[in-house]
Parts: structure tokens; C-alpha cells; sequence
């Protein structure tokens, strides 16, 4: 027996129809999985925590704030990690973008244009990173985890002594604290880009290759994906997610901070984890990550609530991950996953360690 | 074996002092391309440079600065690097030197828990929690970088629960005297345990079985699993042994420091350090290549490089930036020959192995 089982390609349609259809029953059953916790959660907190209840609607969507930067940075980190690729770097990107669109504006630049120039800076960012994975051939990892460093540290020099703070009425309406009856400026405008990289994953020619890039560096080249492209773009687009958020922070705060965004970046990968994206790449769905996004936001808000301390909402959320891998990996291995390719996944195999930074 | 397999020396034409001159060059060639060697004139280099232009650099008590400086990280990318040689990743070493370090702190300074006593519970609660990740990695079977991720958030918490709000402060001074200590003008004792720990590590690494089966879990875990290796064992043995060398360096760091907080550890990058550490050390992530000298090292010149900028008053805050820059040196180094000519050569990386 050959690696062949796990090519969708390179095999013949006896063996591709079964697997195809394993993987998607399972990826459906785990966004089902998700979906229902998410209920499960809020029907929990609004039934044992008082205070939560009385938030009512409008005070419950409203919680959506403090969270949904992460998402926005969770939605670019799954598009890289669907390639099997990571990118460390954005929570310092969302540091280094809202700081320089503050900085800007305290320069005496209209705070959209601003904005519009934070965003360059941010897609820049996220291009040097894909330079270096696909031009120099790095580990995604290994360049993430400098530029990280490289953009904190260019973050806390435009920031310098004072970052600036106090910004427009009507950018902080927007980006922060506003809201459109009980629905916040934020949740609309995190669900306009959700839904917009949703379809670009779901439903485009260019999500499909992302997918197969990741599941299959090998095979997408044969199928005709420009895995160099994809592999870049993606890296630019979580850069412009990530400085997206960090503009979102920025405007919820109605300040900037030159290490905003530090405490972002492990959550987002929690996100995009417990949405049943494979750290591997090549599997995994989009609509899981956004359900995601509100399943830990909730959790996380919840707890705080209830009355619990930041960092023993932080312990929770990292007791949930590995309880959800752990129904994960329970759920997949009754689904009939082969052992061989569970074996694949779980320890790696000679093919993945010449392409893949699989750490 | 723990090196960066050295390319073959070129068989030189035959006979006549040039060709000998040839295969002297190939020799020094062949130590050039070997990381720790490339690492060493580094670290003498700079060390060279800044002396000449500062001349406080150059004291005894500045290396041996530098060089208790590096201990910590040392030992925490010792580890590290065992884990990455099985193809593993640790992200929750901050939280345990953090819960080593306050968990002997807060007894050592209410009622001066003896010192020994005191390592030997930073070395069980490092192997505890070393334990807690090799079941989470290798029994359940979650990737590493996840499960690892999720004891970061989970240790950090148990630090922060074990703090209560409160912080270590004024260690007894058995401790501080201990973390100050020098064998020789310049060479500090920590640094004497450091080089202990690190021919131990590379002792176990290259002559027994366990190590060697590190390299050949990490290189191929298939191929290895198939050969008769334990694979599962061996991986959890790698997560005990990094904890245990946390919890080490969280004790080392509570003598050097004198306190600890709920975020000790965690606030000093003490993850990303070492991993730049085992990175700049020529261990590579995809496993199997690299080893703990290197690592060292790389340690040695991190801290080295970073005491350079504090003297040269850079600021501070370009410390994060330093180490990031050294880390894609690092790494674009590790191609093998030019970047620029590889570039040139394949602008598209092949995949290794087509699906047959």
C-alpha cells in the first residue's frame, strides 16, 4: 500500500469517492458539533448566570465587541492554515497597523485615508511574510515567529512614548462602540468580511485550491493551482485581516497601544482550531471557524460574567480546545478514518516533513 | 550526528602540496558549514568587535553577565530542542519555569525552604507537567502545537491561581548568593551547570538508544514506527525531559532573579527565546536535524548579541526586533548555499515526493 490514499488525485475513483465523502461528512458533523455547543453555552449562561441573562438581546450581542477582532484575525489565520502553512505574526500585525493608522491621524491625516494606509502597511507586512515562504522557501513558521518580533518592535517605535488616543467621533462610531439598533457597527462589519472569505473559500475556484494545497501540495500543482500565488496571497490577506483588526481594536479602545494586539494571536489559533480546521492544512470549513469565533467569545465573556478573572477564562478556553480535540479526534476515529492516515496526521510522514513546517 | 551532516570534502586531484592545500581548505570549509562552529566565531567575533568599541564590554564581570544571562534560556531551548528533534513543538515551557519558580518561591521565602529541597520540587513539578503534555501529544494524539498551546493557557492560569494576587519577593539570600556565585573571575557557576546539562543532553542524544530514536521519530515517525521504535514513548519522553529542564531553569531563574510574579516566564518570551535559541543553534522544526550544543550556543550568542545592544544604548525596545532579525539570518542560513542563487535557481519550491 502506497501513500496514494491520501491523494484525491492521484488515485482511482473507486478509492477518491469514499474518502472525499468520509472528509466532508466529518467536517459537516463537526461545524454541527460546534453549532449545537454554541446553543448549549448560551442557553447555559443565560439559564446559571444571572447576569449574563439580564444583558438581555441587545447587551448579549453587544458582548460581540470584545471578541470579534480576534475572529477577524482568526478568519486570515484560517485561510493560511488551510494550506497547511501558520503565520505567528498577526497579532503583532494588528499592533503594528492600528499604531501606525494613530500615529498617522495624530500626523494630521484624515483618519480614513489613515486607515486606508494602515491596511497597505498591513498587506505589505503579510507580503514580506509570503515572500519568504514561497520565494526563500522558509517554514511559515520559522518567518512568522521573526517577523513577529520585527513587526512588535517597529510597533512600539512608531507608538513611541504616548500612543495616541482619543480619535474622530464617527471613526470610533464605526469601528468601535456604535451600533444599528441592538446590532453592533463591529458584528456587522465582521460578518460582511465573514462572509465574504466564507464564499472565497467555499465557493471560488481559488478556496478550492487553497483546501487542496493543504491537503495535498503535490496534488494541487498537478490539478493546476498556482500553489506559489495562493500560498503568497493568503499570507497577504491574514495580513490585511490582522491590521484590519487591529483598527477594530483601536477604535473599540478608542486608543492604540503598541502591544494591543500580543494577547490576540493565541486565541485566533484557538479559533481556528476549535472550528475543525486541521493544523496540518487541507481540512477543514470555514462557516466552523466563524461559529468559532462565538462559541470561545461567549465562553470567554461568560465566564468574565460570572465573575471569574481574565486568566482563569483564558485556563478555561484551553481545558475546552483539548476536551473539543479530544471529541474531535473520538468523533473522526468512529467515522472510520484509517489508520494509516491517522497514523500520517498524528506523527507525520517523510512527504509532509520536506513541504511542511507541521510542528 | 547532532551537527548538520557535513557535505562530503570534494576528493581533491590527486598528489602535490596544492591538492593538500585543497583538502585543508576542504576541511576548514567542511567546519564552516557545521552551525556551532559558524556559531562560535559568531559569538567571538562580536564579542571581538565590541570590546574594541567599548570598553566596559570586555570585563570579566560583563561575560560573566552575559553568560549567567544565557543560562536560562539555555536550558529551557536544551529542551526545546529535544522535542523539535521529534518533530514536536513545546509552547507551554514559559508557565512551567513560571510555576516552578513561584511554587519553590513562595515557601522559600515564609519559612526558607531548604535549598536543595527546593530544586528537587522544581524538578518534580517540571516532570509533572512535562507528563501532562507527553499525554496530550502522544497518548490522546493531539498535535503538538495545539495541545501545547492549550497547557500554555492552562499552566498560565495555574500560575496565576498558585500567585493568588501575590508576588515573590526577597528570596533568601542562600538563593541569590547561589545565582551570583562565580567559579572563576568571568565565569559564573550557573554557566558550569548549563555546560553539565548540555553534554548530558547531547550525551543522551547520541549514545543511547532513547536519543538516537529522537533523531529517527523526527526524521521519518512512519519509517521509525515501522522499524520496531516506540514512537509514542519516545515522544512522551521528550515532553518529561523539556519539562524537567524547565522547571530547572524556573529555579535557576527564581536564584538569578531573586522574585517571581504570576507572569514570570511568560513576560520574558521565555517560549519564543528558546525557540530562536534552538533555531540560530541550526536545529531545524521539521525535526530531526540539529541538537543541544548548537542550541546552547545559541543561547550564549542571543544573550550575547542582546547585552551588545544594551551597551551600545539601543533602545530597548528594539531587543524583539534583534532577535527576530537573528532568527531569519538563522534560517535563511540554513538553506543549503546562497538564498540569493537558490532564488535565482528555483524560484518554485518542488515538493519533495510526488504521490505514486
Amino acid at each position: 500500500m502506497s501513500l496514494s490514499a491520501t491523494s484525491p488525485l492521484g488515485t482511482g475513483p473507486a478509492a477518491k469517492a469514499p474518502r472525499a465523502q468520509t472528509a466532508g461528512r466529518q467536517e459537516a458533523r463537526w461545524v454541527a458539533t460546534v453549532a449545537v455547543l454554541l446553543v448549549a453555552l448560551l442557553a447555559y449562561f443565560c439559564i446559571a448566570v444571572p447576569d449574563f441573562r439580564d444583558l438581555g438581546v441587545s447587551g448579549i450581542l453587544g458582548l460581540s465587541e470584545q471578541f470579534l477582532f480576534t475572529g477577524l484575525i482568526a478568519l486570515g489565520e484560517a485561510l493560511v492554515i488551510l494550506t497547511g502553512e501558520i503565520d505567528l505574526s498577526t497579532g503583532a500585525m494588528s499592533s503594528l497597523s492600528g499604531i501606525v493608522m494613530a500615529a498617522l491621524w495624530q500626523q494630521g491625516i484624515n483618519i480614513w485615508l489613515a486607515v486606508v494606509l494602515a491596511l497597505i502597511i498591513s498587506a505589505l507586512g503579510g507580503a514580506i511574510n509570503g515572500l519568504f515562504v514561497t520565494r526563500f522557501g522558509i517554514a511559515s513558521l520559522l518567518v512568522t515567529l521573526g517577523t513577529q518580533f520585527i513587526f512588535g518592535s517597529v510597533a512600539t517605535a512608531v507608538g513611541g512614548n504616548a500612543p495616541p488616543y482619543n480619535f474622530p467621533k464617527a471613526f470610533v462610531r464605526l469601528a468601535g462602540t456604535g451600533s444599528v439598533g441592538p446590532i453592533p457597527n463591529e458584528l456587522i462589519s465582521f460578518a460582511v468580511i465573514a462572509v465574504v472569505v466564507w464564499l472565497l473559500v467555499a465557493r471560488t475556484r481559488y478556496g478550492r485550491g487553497l483546501v487542496l494545497i493543504g491537503y495535498n501540495r503535490a496534488a494541487a500543482r498537478y490539478a493546476g493551482v498556482n500553489v506559489q500565488r495562493t500560498l503568497f496571497s493568503s499570507f497577504v490577506i491574514c495580513g490585511v485581516l490582522a491590521g484590519a483588526a487591529g483598527i477594530f481594536v483601536s477604535g473599540y479602545y478608542n486608543a492604540a497601544r503598541d502591544d494591543i494586539g500580543n494577547s490576540l494571536l493565541l486565541p485566533a489559533i484557538t479559533v481556528v482550531v476549535l472550528g475543525g480546521v486541521d493544523i496540518f492544512g487541507g481540512k477543514g470549513r470555514m462557516s466552523g471557524v466563524i461559529l468559532a469565533v462565538f462559541l470561545l467569545g461567549f465562553l470567554d465573556q461568560g465566564l468574565l460574567i460570572r465573575g471569574n478573572s481574565s486568566l482563569t477564562a483564558t485556563m478555561v478556553e484551553g481545558i475546552v480546545l483539548v476536551l473539543c480535540l479530544m471529541l474531535k479526534i473520538a468523533l473522526d476515529r468512529r467515522a472510520g478514518v484509517r489508520l494509516k492516515e491517522s497514523l500520517q496526521r498524528r506523527f507525520g510522514s517523510a512527504r509532509r516533513a520536506a513541504v511542511l513546517p507541521d510542528t | 550526528m547532532t551537527t548538520l551532516p557535513t557535505p562530503a570534502a570534494a576528493p581533491a586531484s590527486s598528489g602535490g602540496p596544492i591538492a593538500l592545500a585543497g583538502r585543508f581548505g576542504d576541511i576548514v570549509l567542511g567546519l564552516l558549514r557545521r552551525r556551532e562552529v559558524q556559531l562560535i566565531v559568531a559569538i567571538l567575533g562580536l564579542f571581538a568587535i565590541c570590546s574594541a568599541l567599548h570598553p566596559q564590554f570586555g570585563v570579566p564581570s560583563n561575560i560573566a553577565f552575559i553568560l549567567a544571562d544565557s543560562v536560562t534560556i539555555m536550558l529551557v531551548s536544551v529542551g526545546q530542542t529535544i522535542v523539535v528533534l521529534g518533530r514536536g513543538i513545546d509552547l507551554s515551557v514559559s508557565p512551567i519555569l513560571g510555576i516552578a519558580a513561584v511554587s519553590i518561591g513562595f515557601p522559600a521565602t515564609a519559612s526558607h525552604l531548604n535549598i536543595w529541597l527546593a530544586l528537587l520540587i522544581a524538578l518534580v513539578i517540571g516532570v509533572g507537567l512535562g507528563i501532562g503534555n507527553g499525554v496530550l501529544v502522544s497518548v490522546i494524539g493531539i498535535p503538538p502545537i495545539i495541545a501545547t498551546l492549550a497547557t500554555l493557557t492552562i499552566y498560565g492560569g495555574v500560575q496565576f491561581i498558585i500567585c493568588g494576587g501575590y508576588s515573590v519577593i526577597n528570596v533568601p539570600a542562600v538563593y541569590t548568593n547561589f545565582g551570583i556565585a562565580t567559579l572563576l573571575p568571568g565565569i559564573p557557576w550557573l554557566i558550569v551547570i548549563g555546560i553539565g546539562i548540555v553534554v548530558l543532553a547531547y550525551l543522551f542524544l547520541t549514545r543511547t538508544v532513547t536519543g538516537r530514536s529522537v533523531y529517527a521519530v523526527g526524521n521519518n515517525a512512519e519509517a521509525a514506527f515501522r522499524a520496531g521504535i516506540p514512537v509514542r514513548r519516545i515522544l512522551f519522553t521528550t515532553y518529561v525531559i523539556c519539562g524537567l529542564l524547565a522547571g530547572l531553569a524556573g529555579f535557576i531563574y527564581l536564584c538569578q532573579i531573586g522574585s517571581a510574579t504570576s507572569t514570570s516566564g511568560s513576560d520574558g518570551n521565555t517560549n519564543l527565546y528558546s525557540i530562536a535559541a534552538a533555531l540560530i543553534g541550526g536545529t531545524t522544526l521539521i525535526g530531526g536535524r540539529g541538537g543541544p550544543i548548537g542550541s546552547a550556543l545559541g543561547a550564549v550568542f542571543l544573550s550575547e548579541a542582546l547585552q551588545a545592544m544594551i551597551s551600545f544604548r539601543v533602545n530597548e525596545l528594539w531587543d524583539p526586533a534583534g532577535v527576530g532579525v537573528l532568527i531569519l539570518i538563522a534560517v535563511v542560513a540554513d538553506r543549503q548555499g546562497s538564498p540569493v542563487r537558490h532564488v535565482l535557481r528555483r524560484p518554485f519550491r518542488q515538493p519533495a515526493e510526488v504521490a505514486k
